[in-house]
Protein backbone atom coordinates (compact mmCIF):
# COMPACT_ATOMS: atom_id res chain seq x y z
CA UNK A 1 0.00 0.00 0.00
CA UNK A 2 1.68 3.41 -0.98
CA UNK A 3 0.21 6.51 1.06
CA UNK A 4 0.33 9.70 -1.22
CA UNK A 5 0.70 12.26 1.29
CA UNK A 6 1.06 15.03 -1.46
CA UNK A 7 -2.78 14.86 -2.19
CA UNK A 8 -3.43 14.90 1.84
CA UNK A 9 -0.93 18.32 2.02
CA UNK A 10 -2.85 19.34 -1.16
CA UNK A 11 -5.90 19.01 0.43
CA UNK A 12 -4.64 20.01 3.43
CA UNK A 13 -6.11 23.76 3.46
CA UNK A 14 -9.72 21.94 2.81
CA UNK A 15 -8.75 19.94 5.59
CA UNK A 16 -8.36 22.60 7.96
CA UNK A 17 -11.38 24.53 6.34
CA UNK A 18 -13.45 21.14 7.47
CA UNK A 19 -12.32 20.80 10.49
CA UNK A 20 -13.25 24.37 11.71
CA UNK A 21 -16.66 24.17 10.65
CA UNK A 22 -17.29 20.71 12.14
CA UNK A 23 -15.70 22.00 15.52
CA UNK A 24 -18.23 24.95 15.22
CA UNK A 25 -20.90 23.29 14.46
CA UNK A 26 -20.23 20.99 17.30
CA UNK A 27 -19.85 23.72 19.46
CA UNK A 28 -23.42 25.53 18.41
CA UNK A 29 -25.30 22.31 18.27
CA UNK A 30 -24.02 21.73 22.06
CA UNK A 31 -24.53 25.21 23.11
CA UNK A 32 -28.27 25.43 21.47
CA UNK A 33 -28.90 21.73 22.42
CA UNK A 34 -28.38 22.33 26.08
CA UNK A 35 -30.52 25.59 26.03
CA UNK A 36 -33.49 24.01 24.08
CA UNK A 37 -32.87 20.57 26.32
CA UNK A 38 -32.87 22.75 29.73
CA UNK A 39 -35.92 23.82 28.12
CA UNK A 40 -37.24 20.71 27.33
CA UNK A 41 -36.40 19.12 30.47
CA UNK A 42 -38.17 21.61 32.96
CA UNK A 43 -41.45 21.21 30.80
CA UNK A 44 -41.26 17.37 30.51
CA UNK A 45 -41.45 17.90 34.92
CA UNK A 46 -44.01 20.63 34.95
CA UNK A 47 -46.84 19.18 36.98
CA UNK A 48 -49.42 19.39 34.71
CA UNK A 49 -49.98 15.65 32.70
CA UNK A 50 -51.07 17.64 29.11
CA UNK A 51 -48.06 20.24 29.07
CA UNK A 52 -45.85 17.15 30.05
CA UNK A 53 -47.11 15.08 27.55
CA UNK A 54 -46.28 17.34 24.54
CA UNK A 55 -42.13 17.37 26.18
CA UNK A 56 -42.69 14.01 26.29
CA UNK A 57 -43.82 13.48 22.73
CA UNK A 58 -41.15 16.04 21.20
CA UNK A 59 -37.98 13.91 22.99
CA UNK A 60 -39.77 10.56 21.76
CA UNK A 61 -40.16 11.56 18.34
CA UNK A 62 -36.56 13.20 18.24
CA UNK A 63 -35.09 10.57 19.66
CA UNK A 64 -36.76 7.52 17.62
CA UNK A 65 -36.16 8.97 14.40
CA UNK A 66 -32.42 8.57 12.86
CA UNK A 67 -30.72 12.22 12.38
CA UNK A 68 -29.88 11.82 9.03
CA UNK A 69 -33.47 11.69 8.12
CA UNK A 70 -34.25 14.51 10.49
CA UNK A 71 -31.50 16.93 8.59
CA UNK A 72 -32.82 15.99 4.81
CA UNK A 73 -36.46 16.92 6.59
CA UNK A 74 -34.40 20.35 7.51
CA UNK A 75 -32.44 20.60 5.08
CA UNK A 76 -35.03 20.00 1.90
CA UNK A 77 -38.43 21.30 3.78
CA UNK A 78 -37.99 23.47 6.62
CA UNK A 79 -35.41 25.74 5.58
CA UNK A 80 -36.79 25.98 2.19
CA UNK A 81 -39.81 27.03 3.83
CA UNK A 82 -38.18 30.62 6.02
CA UNK A 83 -35.17 31.34 3.33
CA UNK A 84 -36.43 30.28 0.65
CA UNK A 85 -33.50 28.36 -0.52
CA UNK A 86 -31.81 25.60 1.35
CA UNK A 87 -28.15 26.26 3.12
CA UNK A 88 -26.61 23.30 4.44
CA UNK A 89 -24.73 24.45 7.37
CA UNK A 90 -27.87 26.60 8.53
CA UNK A 91 -30.05 23.00 8.30
CA UNK A 92 -26.79 21.21 10.23
CA UNK A 93 -27.14 23.22 13.24
CA UNK A 94 -31.07 23.52 13.56
CA UNK A 95 -30.81 19.67 13.25
CA UNK A 96 -28.22 19.04 15.22
CA UNK A 97 -29.29 21.59 18.34
CA UNK A 98 -32.74 19.54 17.92
CA UNK A 99 -31.30 16.79 18.08
CA UNK A 100 -29.06 16.88 20.64
CA UNK A 101 -31.89 18.56 22.65
CA UNK A 102 -33.93 15.70 23.13
CA UNK A 103 -31.03 13.55 24.09
CA UNK A 104 -29.46 16.20 26.44
CA UNK A 105 -32.87 16.93 27.75
CA UNK A 106 -33.15 13.81 29.41
CA UNK A 107 -29.46 14.01 31.01
CA UNK A 108 -30.89 17.61 32.61
CA UNK A 109 -34.03 15.53 33.52
CA UNK A 110 -32.16 12.88 35.41
CA UNK A 111 -29.64 15.54 36.87
CA UNK A 112 -32.04 17.47 38.18
CA UNK A 113 -34.21 14.93 39.62
CA UNK A 114 -30.96 13.12 41.64
CA UNK A 115 -31.11 15.95 43.79
CA UNK A 116 -32.25 16.01 47.40
CA UNK A 117 -35.93 17.19 46.89
CA UNK A 118 -35.35 18.52 50.05
CA UNK A 119 -32.74 21.13 48.61
CA UNK A 120 -35.76 22.43 46.61
CA UNK A 121 -37.96 22.91 49.49
CA UNK A 122 -35.04 24.35 51.48
CA UNK A 123 -34.79 26.72 48.97
CA UNK A 124 -38.30 27.64 48.24
CA UNK A 125 -38.82 27.48 52.12
CA UNK A 126 -36.75 30.75 52.31
CA UNK A 127 -39.25 32.43 49.50
CA UNK A 128 -37.33 31.98 46.47
CA UNK A 129 -39.35 31.06 43.59
CA UNK A 130 -38.92 27.80 41.00
CA UNK A 131 -36.49 29.62 38.85
CA UNK A 132 -34.29 31.04 41.37
CA UNK A 133 -34.23 27.52 43.19
CA UNK A 134 -33.17 26.13 40.07
CA UNK A 135 -30.45 28.43 39.39
CA UNK A 136 -29.07 29.23 42.73
CA UNK A 137 -29.78 25.81 44.11
CA UNK A 138 -30.46 22.73 41.85
CA UNK A 139 -28.34 23.19 38.62
CA UNK A 140 -25.23 24.31 40.19
CA UNK A 141 -25.49 20.38 42.42
CA UNK A 142 -26.88 18.85 39.36
CA UNK A 143 -24.18 20.47 36.81
CA UNK A 144 -21.55 18.21 38.09
CA UNK A 145 -23.66 14.97 38.14
CA UNK A 146 -24.73 16.11 34.11
CA UNK A 147 -20.99 16.49 32.86
CA UNK A 148 -19.81 13.01 32.25
CA UNK A 149 -23.44 12.40 30.28
CA UNK A 150 -23.10 15.90 28.32
CA UNK A 151 -19.49 14.70 27.56
CA UNK A 152 -20.56 12.19 25.95
CA UNK A 153 -23.32 13.97 23.55
CA UNK A 154 -20.96 16.53 22.58
CA UNK A 155 -18.68 13.80 21.86
CA UNK A 156 -21.56 12.25 19.65
CA UNK A 157 -22.26 15.10 18.14
CA UNK A 158 -18.98 15.93 16.77
CA UNK A 159 -19.22 12.38 15.04
CA UNK A 160 -22.87 13.03 14.06
CA UNK A 161 -21.95 16.39 12.37
CA UNK A 162 -20.31 14.14 9.59
CA UNK A 163 -23.78 13.40 8.14
CA UNK A 164 -24.16 17.17 6.91
CA UNK A 165 -21.72 16.01 4.24
CA UNK A 166 -24.93 14.26 2.88
CA UNK A 167 -26.15 18.31 2.07
CA UNK A 168 -23.29 19.51 0.94
CA UNK A 169 -21.92 21.79 4.38
CA UNK A 170 -18.50 22.04 3.55
CA UNK A 171 -16.96 20.19 7.22
CA UNK A 172 -14.69 17.68 7.38
CA UNK A 173 -16.46 14.55 6.22
CA UNK A 174 -17.82 16.53 2.68
CA UNK A 175 -13.81 17.85 2.13
CA UNK A 176 -12.62 13.96 2.64
CA UNK A 177 -15.04 13.03 0.47
CA UNK A 178 -14.34 15.42 -2.38
CA UNK A 179 -10.54 13.90 -2.60
CA UNK A 180 -11.84 10.52 -2.68
CA UNK A 181 -14.29 11.45 -5.70
CA UNK A 182 -10.92 13.04 -7.06
CA UNK A 183 -8.43 10.21 -6.90
CA UNK A 184 -10.14 7.44 -5.91
CA UNK A 185 -7.95 7.29 -2.64
CA UNK A 186 -9.69 5.68 -0.37
CA UNK A 187 -7.04 4.87 2.75
CA UNK A 188 -5.77 8.83 2.19
CA UNK A 189 -9.00 10.35 1.95
CA UNK A 190 -10.89 8.38 4.74
CA UNK A 191 -7.59 7.46 6.93
CA UNK A 192 -7.15 11.25 7.36
CA UNK A 193 -10.68 12.29 8.16
CA UNK A 194 -10.72 9.57 11.58
CA UNK A 195 -7.67 10.84 12.08
CA UNK A 196 -8.75 14.22 12.87
CA UNK A 197 -12.43 13.16 14.46
CA UNK A 198 -10.35 10.80 16.97
CA UNK A 199 -7.56 13.78 17.57
CA UNK A 200 -10.67 16.44 18.38
CA UNK A 201 -12.57 13.48 20.52
CA UNK A 202 -9.49 12.63 21.92
CA UNK A 203 -8.93 16.33 23.18
CA UNK A 204 -12.26 17.23 24.03
CA UNK A 205 -12.07 13.80 26.26
CA UNK A 206 -9.03 14.98 28.14
CA UNK A 207 -10.61 18.38 28.90
CA UNK A 208 -13.37 16.97 30.16
CA UNK A 209 -11.87 15.35 32.65
CA UNK A 210 -9.87 17.77 33.49
CA UNK A 211 -13.00 19.85 34.11
CA UNK A 212 -14.36 17.26 36.33
CA UNK A 213 -11.49 16.71 38.17
CA UNK A 214 -11.17 20.42 38.87
CA UNK A 215 -15.29 20.54 39.61
CA UNK A 216 -14.81 17.45 42.24
CA UNK A 217 -11.76 19.39 44.36
CA UNK A 218 -13.94 22.27 44.60
CA UNK B 1 -50.92 35.44 63.78
CA UNK B 2 -51.72 32.19 62.21
CA UNK B 3 -55.39 31.07 62.40
CA UNK B 4 -56.25 27.54 61.22
CA UNK B 5 -59.60 26.63 60.20
CA UNK B 6 -61.14 23.79 58.77
CA UNK B 7 -57.33 22.33 57.36
CA UNK B 8 -57.56 18.53 55.78
CA UNK B 9 -55.15 16.91 53.65
CA UNK B 10 -55.91 13.41 51.77
CA UNK B 11 -53.40 11.17 49.16
CA UNK B 12 -55.79 10.20 47.01
CA UNK B 13 -58.12 7.99 49.46
CA UNK B 14 -55.94 8.11 52.95
CA UNK B 15 -56.82 11.00 55.25
CA UNK B 16 -53.82 12.44 56.72
CA UNK B 17 -55.15 15.60 58.25
CA UNK B 18 -58.88 16.06 59.22
CA UNK B 19 -60.13 19.12 60.51
CA UNK B 20 -57.55 20.95 61.97
CA UNK B 21 -58.61 24.05 64.20
CA UNK B 22 -55.94 25.90 65.79
CA UNK B 23 -54.84 29.89 66.45
CA UNK B 24 -51.67 30.63 67.27
CA UNK B 25 -51.03 34.16 68.71
CA UNK B 26 -47.83 35.97 68.37
CA UNK B 27 -44.72 34.98 70.41
CA UNK B 28 -46.02 31.53 71.34
CA UNK B 29 -44.06 28.38 71.11
CA UNK B 30 -46.63 26.26 70.04
CA UNK B 31 -45.13 22.33 70.64
CA UNK B 32 -46.57 19.42 68.38
CA UNK B 33 -46.19 16.09 69.97
CA UNK B 34 -47.68 12.98 69.08
CA UNK B 35 -47.11 9.03 67.21
CA UNK B 36 -45.39 9.04 64.01
CA UNK B 37 -47.80 8.92 60.95
CA UNK B 38 -50.25 11.70 63.17
CA UNK B 39 -49.67 14.04 60.80
CA UNK B 40 -47.73 16.43 62.74
CA UNK B 41 -44.96 17.17 59.62
CA UNK B 42 -47.46 16.97 57.21
CA UNK B 43 -49.46 19.71 59.62
CA UNK B 44 -46.34 21.87 59.56
CA UNK B 45 -45.29 21.65 55.72
CA UNK B 46 -49.07 22.90 54.65
CA UNK B 47 -47.97 26.07 57.25
CA UNK B 48 -45.97 27.60 54.78
CA UNK B 49 -47.81 25.25 51.27
CA UNK B 50 -45.20 22.74 50.91
CA UNK B 51 -47.83 20.75 51.09
CA UNK B 52 -51.10 22.16 49.05
CA UNK B 53 -53.95 21.56 51.22
CA UNK B 54 -57.11 19.57 50.29
CA UNK B 55 -59.82 21.91 52.30
CA UNK B 56 -59.95 24.76 54.90
CA UNK B 57 -58.07 27.85 55.59
CA UNK B 58 -54.94 28.96 56.85
CA UNK B 59 -54.51 32.53 57.79
CA UNK B 60 -51.11 34.26 58.73
CA UNK B 61 -50.95 37.57 60.01
CA UNK B 62 -54.26 38.28 58.32
CA UNK B 63 -53.14 37.00 54.49
CA UNK B 64 -55.25 33.94 53.51
CA UNK B 65 -52.73 31.34 52.06
CA UNK B 66 -55.78 29.84 49.96
CA UNK B 67 -56.28 32.52 48.43
CA UNK B 68 -55.30 32.15 44.81
CA UNK B 69 -53.95 35.85 44.08
CA UNK B 70 -51.65 35.13 47.55
CA UNK B 71 -48.42 35.25 46.64
CA UNK B 72 -46.76 31.78 48.39
CA UNK B 73 -43.22 32.90 47.71
CA UNK B 74 -43.73 36.69 49.79
CA UNK B 75 -45.62 34.42 52.25
CA UNK B 76 -42.85 31.91 52.61
CA UNK B 77 -40.37 35.12 53.54
CA UNK B 78 -42.29 35.30 56.52
CA UNK B 79 -42.34 31.97 57.78
CA UNK B 80 -38.92 30.32 58.07
CA UNK B 81 -38.52 26.66 58.32
CA UNK B 82 -36.11 24.24 59.51
CA UNK B 83 -36.21 20.37 58.56
CA UNK B 84 -34.92 17.43 60.02
CA UNK B 85 -32.26 16.81 57.59
CA UNK B 86 -31.48 19.85 57.74
CA UNK B 87 -31.33 20.94 53.79
CA UNK B 88 -28.04 22.90 53.67
CA UNK B 89 -26.86 23.71 50.60
CA UNK B 90 -24.03 21.22 50.11
CA UNK B 91 -22.23 23.51 47.22
CA UNK B 92 -22.49 26.85 49.51
CA UNK B 93 -20.11 27.79 52.18
CA UNK B 94 -21.63 28.47 55.30
CA UNK B 95 -21.83 31.89 54.72
CA UNK B 96 -22.94 31.93 51.45
CA UNK B 97 -26.24 29.32 52.49
CA UNK B 98 -27.26 32.41 55.04
CA UNK B 99 -26.59 34.77 52.86
CA UNK B 100 -28.31 33.55 49.53
CA UNK B 101 -32.20 33.90 50.33
CA UNK B 102 -31.41 38.30 51.37
CA UNK B 103 -29.42 38.15 48.52
CA UNK B 104 -31.59 36.99 45.35
CA UNK B 105 -35.24 37.18 47.50
CA UNK B 106 -34.86 40.77 49.22
CA UNK B 107 -31.86 41.99 46.90
CA UNK B 108 -30.26 43.40 49.99
CA UNK B 109 -26.05 44.28 49.56
CA UNK B 110 -23.62 42.17 50.17
CA UNK B 111 -22.42 43.87 52.58
CA UNK B 112 -25.55 44.57 54.50
CA UNK B 113 -26.21 40.85 54.21
CA UNK B 114 -22.66 39.86 54.83
CA UNK B 115 -22.97 41.69 58.17
CA UNK B 116 -26.30 40.51 59.25
CA UNK B 117 -25.06 36.75 58.75
CA UNK B 118 -22.24 37.24 60.89
CA UNK B 119 -24.42 38.63 63.45
CA UNK B 120 -26.64 34.92 63.36
CA UNK B 121 -23.25 33.62 63.15
CA UNK B 122 -22.16 34.86 66.23
CA UNK B 123 -25.98 34.28 67.71
CA UNK B 124 -25.57 30.06 66.75
CA UNK B 125 -22.37 29.98 67.84
CA UNK B 126 -20.77 29.47 65.11
CA UNK B 127 -19.11 32.60 63.62
CA UNK B 128 -15.42 30.55 63.34
CA UNK B 129 -17.07 28.76 60.78
CA UNK B 130 -18.61 30.93 58.26
CA UNK B 131 -16.21 30.10 55.28
CA UNK B 132 -16.11 26.63 55.51
CA UNK B 133 -18.47 23.98 53.59
CA UNK B 134 -21.37 22.18 55.54
CA UNK B 135 -19.84 18.84 54.67
CA UNK B 136 -17.05 19.04 57.31
CA UNK B 137 -19.76 20.15 60.14
CA UNK B 138 -20.96 17.87 62.32
CA UNK B 139 -25.40 17.56 62.30
CA UNK B 140 -25.56 19.63 65.51
CA UNK B 141 -23.43 22.10 63.62
CA UNK B 142 -25.49 22.08 60.41
CA UNK B 143 -28.72 21.92 62.34
CA UNK B 144 -27.74 26.31 63.85
CA UNK B 145 -26.76 27.22 60.48
CA UNK B 146 -30.25 26.10 58.98
CA UNK B 147 -31.70 27.94 61.93
CA UNK B 148 -29.33 30.76 60.99
CA UNK B 149 -30.60 30.49 57.34
CA UNK B 150 -33.94 30.86 58.12
CA UNK B 151 -33.82 33.56 60.41
CA UNK B 152 -31.79 36.06 57.99
CA UNK B 153 -35.25 36.37 55.99
CA UNK B 154 -36.50 38.31 59.75
CA UNK B 155 -39.14 35.87 59.57
CA UNK B 156 -42.34 36.11 61.74
CA UNK B 157 -42.32 32.93 62.46
CA UNK B 158 -40.19 29.67 62.72
CA UNK B 159 -41.42 26.13 62.03
CA UNK B 160 -39.34 23.58 63.63
CA UNK B 161 -39.81 19.77 61.70
CA UNK B 162 -38.23 17.52 64.02
CA UNK B 163 -35.21 19.87 64.42
CA UNK B 164 -33.26 17.60 66.77
CA UNK B 165 -34.81 13.25 65.67
CA UNK B 166 -31.29 13.36 63.28
CA UNK B 167 -28.89 14.14 65.45
CA UNK B 168 -27.08 12.22 67.46
CA UNK B 169 -27.81 12.39 71.35
CA UNK B 170 -24.58 14.49 72.75
CA UNK B 171 -25.59 17.33 69.55
CA UNK B 172 -29.20 17.23 70.81
CA UNK B 173 -28.71 19.76 73.69
CA UNK B 174 -26.85 22.53 71.45
CA UNK B 175 -29.37 22.93 69.15
CA UNK B 176 -32.38 22.97 71.67
CA UNK B 177 -30.21 25.81 73.22
CA UNK B 178 -30.14 28.13 70.17
CA UNK B 179 -34.44 27.76 70.24
CA UNK B 180 -34.49 28.58 73.89
CA UNK B 181 -32.67 31.81 73.07
CA UNK B 182 -35.10 32.22 70.24
CA UNK B 183 -37.94 31.37 72.00
CA UNK B 184 -37.08 34.00 74.48
CA UNK B 185 -36.30 36.71 72.22
CA UNK B 186 -40.03 36.05 71.30
CA UNK B 187 -40.57 34.61 68.04
CA UNK B 188 -43.63 32.95 67.24
CA UNK B 189 -42.49 28.99 66.84
CA UNK B 190 -44.23 25.85 65.87
CA UNK B 191 -42.20 22.87 66.61
CA UNK B 192 -42.75 19.32 66.16
CA UNK B 193 -40.36 17.38 68.10
CA UNK B 194 -39.73 14.14 70.42
CA UNK B 195 -37.86 16.48 73.27
CA UNK B 196 -40.63 16.67 75.93
CA UNK B 197 -37.95 18.13 78.00
CA UNK B 198 -38.20 20.55 75.74
CA UNK B 199 -41.81 20.94 75.36
CA UNK B 200 -42.12 21.53 79.21
CA UNK B 201 -39.63 23.93 79.38
CA UNK B 202 -40.30 26.13 76.36
CA UNK B 203 -43.77 25.45 75.03
CA UNK B 204 -46.51 27.61 75.72
CA UNK B 205 -48.68 24.99 74.52
CA UNK B 206 -48.47 21.81 73.78
CA UNK B 207 -50.64 20.28 71.01
CA UNK B 208 -51.42 16.34 71.01
CA UNK B 209 -51.95 14.76 67.46
CA UNK B 210 -52.75 11.72 66.77
CA UNK B 211 -54.31 9.91 63.01
CA UNK B 212 -55.07 13.48 61.81
CA UNK B 213 -56.73 15.14 64.51
CA UNK B 214 -55.53 17.55 67.57
CA UNK B 215 -56.59 15.16 70.10
CA UNK B 216 -55.63 17.89 72.92
CA UNK B 217 -54.26 21.02 73.54
CA UNK B 218 -53.41 22.38 77.02
CA UNK B 219 -50.50 24.54 78.80
CA UNK B 220 -47.43 22.14 79.46
CA UNK B 221 -48.34 21.41 83.09
CA UNK B 222 -51.85 20.57 82.88
CA UNK B 223 -51.02 18.37 79.26
CA UNK B 224 -48.40 16.11 81.36
CA UNK B 225 -49.62 16.50 84.37
CA UNK B 226 -53.26 15.68 83.95
CA UNK B 227 -53.81 14.41 80.13
CA UNK B 228 -57.48 13.82 79.91
CA UNK B 229 -57.73 11.89 76.72
CA UNK B 230 -56.99 7.87 76.53
CA UNK B 231 -54.62 8.08 73.64
CA UNK B 232 -52.64 11.16 75.27
CA UNK B 233 -52.37 9.37 78.38
CA UNK B 234 -51.64 5.94 76.12
CA UNK B 235 -48.70 7.93 74.19
CA UNK B 236 -47.38 9.87 76.95
CA UNK B 237 -46.75 6.94 79.70
CA UNK B 238 -44.84 4.99 76.69
CA UNK B 239 -42.23 7.94 76.03
CA UNK B 240 -42.10 9.51 79.58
Amino acid sequence: MDFRFDIVAEYGAFFLQGTLLTVGLSLIGVLLGTIIGLFISLGKMMKSKWCSLIFTCYINIIRGTPLLVQLLIIHFGIIPLFLHRSNGIAATIVALSINASAYIAETIRAGIQSIHKGQMEAARSLGMTYMQAMRYVILPQAMKRMLPPLGNEFISLIKDSSLASTIAAPELMYWAQAMNAQYYRVWESYLTSAAVYLFLTFTLTQLLSKLERRLNIE
Amino acid sequence: MIKISHLKKNYGKTDILKDINITIKSSEVVVVIGPSGAGKSTFLRCINSLETITEGNICIAGVDLTDKKTNINKMREKVGMVFQDFNLFPHMTVKENVMLAPLRVKNCQVQEAEGKTMVLLQKVGLANKADVYPESLSGGQKQRIAIARALAMEPDVMLFDEPTSALDPEMVGEVLEVMKQLARDGMTMVVVTHEMGFAKEVGSRIVFMDRGSILEENSPQELFNNPCHERTKAFLSKIL
